[in-house]
């Protein structure tokens, strides 16, 4: 009878540690798995550097990433087993600062790919405007160069010989 | 009757398309990325910043313990966004320096590396402070054990040099691809992988 309960104690005791075990890797990255998201991470800020996201807006998504860089790199240099905890802390705050990463420059490449649209089209407008405007110019100048010239005419004195 | 003949109206229209065509040129000219050459620049400067005194009293002999401070810099010009990163090898005078033909890094062994993302036209530059901690000195030949490196100690393993003459750091370029999802030596450019490294040489000596 007491046999039992202890193999039944026993048997929860191992259940728990299993599950609790199983939490743990299940909430907490591996340093293989950060590896690809760093990958993403710069695909994407790529992505938003070539929309037209201009250099301070880079440098706010990078300054992030270097710190993201520096945590995984202190993560790295945790290897005993009593560091797990922390390095494995360490790997998901990693995680987070990419998430956050990548989800600021999916906004930032919509934002300034419509931005360079809305550029490219109203430099082309201002083209059509400039070459108006140069064009109305051109025309006040030759009609007042015109009216010069048939002044000067008029004025002209003739003089027999 | 009009005010302005039919001459002067084709004449204008003439103006308008003529500046047309060239402020649109304009347009197109300012709003078109113009492709150019895509680079990364690698430098090591002395304790003073300059491409000058690279060892303390200007000799190579670096004894135990001695300080030697360095200025590591690469300069992003490659028109995106890097991930970039300095290996920092330790060779003697047998161990291959990086191929630049086939762009391979040098097989001696790794001391460490610093990684960062730098954007375009961006300068990295960081100071590199180091020192050999443990040297072992048996049969006329040298060979360097540990570095300290801005602070942090690095184990090296089996570089050795006689009388402890001709040890070199080596420092390679490496950038980060996409598509391999890895570190590249160096960086490919219209098709061509390009490198860049440096080395500089230094003898380990006996404490004074």
């Amino acid at each position: 009878m007491r046999s039992s309960r202890r193999i039944l104690i026993f048997t929860i005791a191992l259940l728990l540690i299993l599950v609790a075990a199983h939490s743990n890797t299940s909430t907490y990255l591996r340093a293989d798995e950060i590896q690809p998201r760093f990958n993403q991470a710069i695909t994407q800020v790529r992505l938003a550097e070539s929309a037209g996201a201009t250099q301070s807006e880079i440098t706010e998504l990078l300054t992030t990433l270097n710190k993201a860089l520096d945590l995984n790199e202190q993560a790295l240099k945790l290897t005993s087993p009593n560091e797990a905890q922390r390095r494995a802390e360490l790997l998901t705050q990693v995680n987070a600062m990419l998430n956050d990463v990548q989800r600021r420059a999916s906004a930032l490449e919509a934002v300034a790919s419509q931005r360079t649209r809305t550029n490219t089209v109203l430099a082309y407008v201002y083209g059509g405007i400039a070459a108006a405007v140069g064009t109305f110019a051109y025309a006040s100048l030759f009609a007042f160069y015109r009216r010069y010239r048939i002044k000067r005419t008029l004025q002209m004195k003739v003089t027999p010989k | 009757m009009s005010l302005v003949s039919s001459r002067d109206k084709r004449n204008l229209i003439v103006v308008f398309i003529t500046l047309l065509v060239v402020f649109e040129m304009i347009a197109y000219v300012a709003t078109t990325p113009r492709p150019r050459e895509q680079f990364f620049q690698l430098y090591v400067l002395g304790s003073k910043r300059m491409a000058a005194d690279y060892y303390p009293n200007n000799k190579p002999d670096i004894s135990r313990g001695e300080t030697v401070t360095w200025y590591l810099g690469a300069t992003n010009s490659m028109g995106n966004v890097q991930l970039a990163e300095v290996r920092v090898k330790l060779g003697n005078q047998t161990i291959n320096p990086p191929d630049d033909q086939q762009a391979l890094p040098s097989p001696a062994p790794l001391v460490t590396e610093f990684k960062r993302f730098t954007q375009d036209n961006e300068t990295w530059e960081f100071p590199f402070v180091w020192s050999v901690t443990n040297v072992r000195f048996a049969n006329n030949s040298a060979q360097i054990l540990e570095f300290e490196i801005n602070g942090e100690t690095f184990q090296v393993v089996d570089c050795s040099a006689r009388s402890g003459y001709n040890f070199r750091l080596i420092f390679e370029l490496w950038t980060w691809d996409t598509g391999m999802g890895a570190f590249q030596f160096g960086w490919v450019t219209g098709g061509e992988h390009r490198v860049a490294w440096l080395q500089i040489w230094f003898n380990a000596t006996q404490a004074r």
